[in-house]
This record gives C-alpha cells, sequence and structure tokens, in this order.
C-alpha cells in the first residue's frame, strides 16, 4: 500500500484515476522547479521508503514487509537552499530485473539524470547487499552508499568500519539509522556534495 | 574505478566489446542509456532480456557480441553469467569480513528461537491460531465491530437520524428530496451511517491490527510458513506476499500481484484475490455478524479456506507453465514502534475513508434514484428468487444489490439487517459466504482491469458471479438436507 497519500507517482495516468481526485497538485509544479534529481535504491525492506520520508516529508507506507514499493514516487527535498527532487524506487536484487517492480528501478537508473545514488543497504547484512552496489558503481553511477538499520547492527554486536568501505569502493559511505533519524543530516551533505555548483545558465537546464 | 575484477577471459571479453562499442559511433545499439559501457558489457554478458531486445534488431551487432560471449564461455568451467555473480559475491564476502566485525558470541539467542516458533508449522499454525483469535476476532470482531459500532450505531440512531428527518422534514416541503437526505435510505441517515458507524471502525480496528502485525515481521514469517501449502497449489511462496497484503486490501494486494515473477502466478495470484481472500471491511463486517455463533464463523473460515485451496489448486492445473522460485527476503522481527503504526493506520483509514464515502453517498443516490422511478423495486424483484433460492429472507434482496456496488456496503446492510435480528444463523453464513465470494469492489476491479487487462477482467466476473450464488445455494441446501442449525 504506497503512495496513496499526495505526491507524484510516475505510473501511467489512468492507473490511480480513483484516488487522483483526493490529491492536491501544487508538488508538480514544484518538482518541476527542482535543481537536480537523485533515487533511492537497494534490495526490498532496507528502509529506502522510511528515508524517503526522511528526506522528503512525503509518506510512503512504510512497512516491515518486503515488496510494499511497487511504483516509483518522487518528493522535493532541501539541501541548503536548494530543492532537489528525490526518487523512491521499488527494491531491487540486481541490475538485471526479475519481475516487474524491479524493471521499474532500473528504468531510473538507466534513464533520469542523477546527480547521486543513494544506494541504501542493511548494514547487518552488508555481505548480501554488495553485489548490487557493485554493479552501480560499475555503471558509472554516483553512488553514495547509505549503511541503515545500524542500531540493529550495534545491537548484534556488528561493527561496520565504515571509512574501509568507503576506502575499498572509492565512494561515500554513511552510516545510519533512518528509523531513528540518525544519519540523515550527514546523508544530507554528502548528496550536497554531488550536487553540481549552480551556474546561471545551466541550472535552469537540468 | 572498477570495483570488481573477473576472471581472466571475462575481463578480455570486455575490454574487447568496450571498443567495439566504441567504435559502432552512431550505429550504437543502446544510444538511450546513461550506463558506463563497463556496464552495459556486462549485462549482454549476463543476457540482460531488455538489452538483448534492442541488440536483436541488428543482426550484425548481434552475432558480434555472441562471438564474443562463446569465446569468453569456452575458456570458463561454469556458465558465464554464474562466473559474474559468483565473483561479485565472493568480492562482497571479503570486503564484509574486512569492514564488518562480526561479533564474538552468538547473538539474541531468542530472537533466533521466535523465528523459528513463527515459521515451523507445527507451533506456528498454533500462533496463527492465537493471533486470529486476540486479534481479530477479539479485537476487530468483539470490540471494533461489536462495541465501537454498537455505539456510534446507537449515537447516530438517537441524536443524528432523528434530528436529521425532523430537519428535512420541516424545511424541504417535497417528500422525495426529504428522502433523498434523510429517512431509511437518505445520504446521511444510510450512505454516511453506513461508513462512519459500520465501516470505519472495523476498517480502523482491522488496519490497526495488520499494522501492527506487519511491522512486527511477523507477516513475512506467515508467508514462510504457507510456503509450502502455495506450492501444493502451484504458487510460488512469493505468491504468499500479495494474499497475505490481500488480508487487508485486495485493490493494494492485486498492484503488488507485479512482484510475482511469471504472468501465471500473477494471473492465479489476482484471481484468487478477488475470489477468496476477504479484504479488511469484509473480515470486520462477517466477524461482526458471526461473531455471536462460533460455530457458523469457524464454518464460514474453514469453508472459504477450502474454496481458497480447491479453486487455486484447480486453476494451478489447468493453466499451463511453471511457477517461480520462492525467494524471499526474511526481515528481523521488530518491537514496532508505536507511532509508526499510528501513523501508517491513519494514512490508511483515510485513505479507506475517503475512497468509501463518495461511493456509499453515490449508492444512496442511486438507491433513492432507483426508488422514485421505481426501478430499483423492478430490480429487487428480479433478484428476489435468487435470495429466495438461496433461503434468504426477502429484506435481503437490497442487500445484494448493494453488494454488486461493494462488498462492503452490502456486508454493512447485513449487518443492519441482524442487529433487527431480521436473519438465522443459517442465512447469516449463506450470506457471508457470497459475499465473501462475491465480486470485489469496483475499485479492485478497475485495477484487475488495468493490470491483467479487460479480456481477464471479464472472464473472472463472469466466474466469479454465478459462482458465488452457485455455492450459496449449495451450502443452504447441504444444510437444510443435513438438518443444521448455526
Amino acid at each position: 500500500m504506497d503512495c496513496h497519500q499526495c505526491h507524484r507517482c510516475d505510473s501511467s495516468p489512468s492507473s490511480r484515476s480513483w484516488w487522483r481526485r483526493w490529491r492536491p497538485a501544487p508538488l508538480e509544479s514544484q518538482l518541476r522547479s527542482s535543481e537536480a534529481q537523485i533515487a533511492l535504491v537497494g534490495m526490498p525492506n532496507v528502509g529506502k521508503s522510511v528515508l524517503f520520508h526522511a528526506l522528503t516529508g512525503v509518506y510512503v507506507t512504510v512497512s516491515n514487509y518486503p515488496g510494499t514499493t511497487v511504483e516509483v514516487s518522487r518528493g522535493l527535498m532541501w539541501v541548503g537552499d536548494r530543492a532537489i527532487t528525490a526518487i523512491d524506487t521499488p527494491g531491487m536484487y540486481s541490475a538485471i530485473p526479475m519481475s516487474e517492480e524491479e524493471r521499474v528501478a532500473r528504468d531510473v537508473l538507466m534513464s533520469e539524470p542523477l546527480a547521486a545514488v543513494v544506494h541504501v543497504v542493511d548494514a547487518k547484512n552488508l555481505g548480501r547487499m554488495l553485489p548490487l552496489a557493485f554493479q552501480l558503481i560499475e555503471a558509472g553511477l554516483p553512488v553514495i552508499l547509505a549503511a541503515n538499520m545500524m542500531d540493529e547492527a550495534h545491537r548484534l554486536g556488528l561493527d561496520l568500519r565504515t571509512e574501509i568501505l568507503a576506502q575499498e569502493l572509492g565512494i561515500p559511505v554513511i552510516p545510519m539509522a533512518a528509523a531513528l533519524n540518525q544519519g540523515i543530516e550527514e546523508l544530507r551533505s554528502a548528496i550536497a556534495q554531488k550536487i553540481p555548483a549552480p551556474s546561471p545558465v545551466t541550472a535552469s537546464a537540468v | 574505478m572498477n570495483p570488481v575484477v573477473y576472471p581472466e577471459p571475462i575481463e578480455a571479453a570486455i575490454a574487447r566489446l568496450e571498443a567495439w562499442l566504441r567504435d559502432l559511433g552512431d550505429r550504437h545499439p543502446f544510444p538511450g542509456y546513461t550506463l558506463s559501457p563497463r556496464s552495459l558489457v556486462l549485462l549482454l554478458l549476463q543476457k540482460d532480456p531488455a538489452l538483448w531486445e534492442q541488440l536483436q534488431r541488428d543482426e550484425e551487432q548481434c552475432r558480434e557480441v555472441e562471438i564474443e560471449i562463446a569465446v569468453a564461455q569456452n575458456q570458463l568451467h561454469q556458465p558465464l553469467e554464474l562466473a559474474i555473480a559468483q565473483t561479485r559475491h565472493q568480492q562482497a564476502r571479503m570486503l564484509e569480513r574486512v569492514a564488518l566485525q562480526q561479533p564474538k558470541s552468538g547473538t539474541q539467542p531468542w530472537a533466533e528461537t521466535l523465528h523459528q516458533i513463527t515459521v515451523n508449522p507445527i507451533t506456528g499454525f498454533p500462533i496463527l491460531v492465537v493471533i486470529l483469535y486476540l486479534g481479530v476476532y477479539k479485537f476487530v470482531g468483539e470490540f471494533g465491530a461489536g462495541e465501537l459500532v454498537d455505539r456510534i450505531e446507537s449515537f447516530f440512531e438517537g441524536q443524528i437520524n432523528p434530528v436529521v428527518d425532523r430537519f428535512v422534514a420541516q424545511t424541504i416541503p417535497w417528500e422525495p428530496i426529504q428522502d433523498l437526505i434523510g429517512n431509511e435510505y437518505g445520504i446521511i441517515t444510510l450512505g454516511i451511517r453506513y461508513a462512519t458507524a459500520i465501516v470505519l471502525p472495523v476498517v480502523a480496528t482491522y488496519f490497526l491490527m495488520f499494522s501492527l502485525l506487519e511491522d512486527s515481521g511477523y507477516l513475512p514469517r506467515l508467508s514462510l510458513m504457507l510456503d509450502r501449502l502455495f506450492k501444493w497449489i502451484g504458487l510460488s511462496g512469493r505468491a504468499v506476499i500479495p494474499m497475505v497484503l490481500g488480508l487487508g486490501c485486495d485493490t493494494m494486494a492485486t498492484i503488488v500481484t507485479r512482484t510475482l515473477e511469471t504472468k501465471r502466478e500473477r494471473l492465479i495470484a489476482t484471481f484468487l484475490l478477488s475470489l477468496a481472500v476477504p479484504c479488511a471491511a469484509q473480515w470486520g463486517v462477517i466477524l461482526g455478524l458471526l461473531a455471536q455463533k462460533p460455530a457458523a464463523l469457524i464454518f464460514w473460515g474453514g469453508f472459504i479456506t477450502a474454496i481458497f485451496l480447491g479453486v487455486g489448486y484447480l486453476t494451478a492445473k489447468f493453466l499451463p507453465g511453471a511457477s517461480g522460485g520462492f525467494y524471499m527476503e526474511i526481515p528481523p522481527l521488530r518491537l514496532p514502534k508505536i507511532r509508526n503504526i499510528l501513523t501508517k493506520t491513519w494514512v490508511r483509514v483515510k485513505w479507506y475513508f475517503w475512497e468509501v464515502l463518495p461511493l456509499f453517498i453515490w449508492a444512496s443516490v442511486f438507491i433513492w434514484f432507483g426508488r422514485l422511478t421505481g426501478i430499483f423495486d423492478l430490480i429487487i424483484r428480479a433478484i428476489e428468487p435468487l435470495t429466495l433460492a438461496l433461503g434468504m429472507p426477502k429484506e435481503s434482496a437490497p442487500i445484494f444489490l448493494y453488494g454488486f456496488f461493494r462488498r462492503d456496503y452490502g456486508a454493512a446492510g447485513l449487518f443492519d439487517l441482524q442487529q433487527q435480528n431480521l436473519l438465522t444463523g443459517n442465512q447469516l453464513v449463506v450470506a457471508a459466504i457470497v459475499l465473501t465470494l462475491f465480486l470485489p469492489c469496483v475499485a479492485q476491479l478497475q485495477m484487475i482491469v488495468k493490470e491483467r487487462g479487460m479480456k481477464i477482467a471479464m472472464a473472472m466476473v463472469l466466474f466469479i458471479f454465478p459462482f458465488a450464488f452457485l455455492t450459496g445455494f449449495i451450502v443452504n441446501f447441504g444444510l437444510t438436507q443435513l438438518g443444521i442449525n448455526f
């Protein structure tokens, strides 16, 4: 049960016409004025939607149940005084989609101009999540690794050394616990560094 | 920087294909993609369906890539795709060892035990029964559909309806307009009353319980436990995901069938969702109807389960094709956060309420129009033989007409009749079964049309309608013949 509130969904216009009339519209125009786009990607149930909510304030039903997000949702987030579009994607296991909703996530990666790709991983299951990180880095995408659920990892006695990971992968790694609102600001500043400086000519072209 | 270095034959193939792509210039097969050439080549080597479909437009290019794949494959001892996946996997394990310090002692043994208890059928089924009893029967059935509905209903009956009736009687001189707003079938006295007094408390309590189960991590374990049962009816464990969600809302669950891998599974799951998986509103109202008669409730539950399994088994048998493999992430069991649960319940209830309220109002208007013109009576008279065949009293005919628009509206109507003590136990059981099997609400029908196409949606409707009635008829006949009275 995702995105029944009021943000924009990327599905065909007919898909949600039965609730569309309840949805206030101004977000669309706000999104159009945003300077850049970032995407949240990762395996199912790693906390993408929680993070999306923390970054944008748009509520997407968050659940401890894999596969709850099946469509792309967009929301506006602020990095300093700059508005950028954040895209929440359905979970994906690898760059090769197995099912329809994974295809949706990949299409975002393949065809949208993205200033940053935040790969959200479950810090407890890092080994299982890294192959997707490799594929994103291989693709030449501007990846930021968000090592989420650090609180649960700590409780399990796991200690993630993010600096080693960052060095080995050559990308920024941000430890966080999105559900507890930890690490959100750090992630925001990591995103800020990926966004091209606003220049009067190109800012509107993005 | 390359995070992964693949075995030599693969790296050689990557290098050659990268150079080849670069040399193609204008004839580049994937001009729209922003991915790096290395990544594109790796996807080609892994036989990515979408990229290959594009590549196949040019036979010559296609052959070029196939040759490179064959050359690399010849030097490898395992399938190319597997070699790539394994290299990544090993690299990931290595990196994990370096970056993640494992704890010395065994961790949280209670969590592991709890997990085992919930997924093992021997302990898992009793746990399911306890959850159903406490969460669904006690909380939703007795508290939501009993206590809360009673209070809001009597508030409506005592405070709102008489006031509305008196108000319209005094201010509006024309009786038909009075009936539109007040009296027996008015927008406020029937439509809004059904929505707020019957459906709202039931749905709110149900969603609250459902959100709690969802966030605790119980649902995926339930799915895991039901996996074997699902395999038997020809669905993969993955199909459990939308089914379990369907217990909350069938419309949403129909959307979630997208997570299923094969077309066949999506079809079976959609069909079963619309036929035999009751949604929050139905659960609640049916629980409310049958709560005083536990035997009838168990009969209803057992019967619907049997239909689910039987129809599922037969559909899987007649629809050709293999079922996909089971692959599901099992998230940890968590202590749910009250705030998150309340937010989620609030969002869902709000969404649901705004979804049904206008429909209920429209239904009132239609009924008003139908009564005014006499069309309503004509249709009712046409349905009456059907309801009589089900052993139902004449008064229930309009309810089946409402149920046609929305199952929960029909269920709410039944609830109303039952509170006036117009129905016997058997009649309640038959009505509950028919309404459960009956066509989904309009929103779900729309979703089926969108996800599966008009033709399939129509086929489902044409099956479900007669099937629901026929089943009700058979159950009524059987109960009467056997002399069973609930």
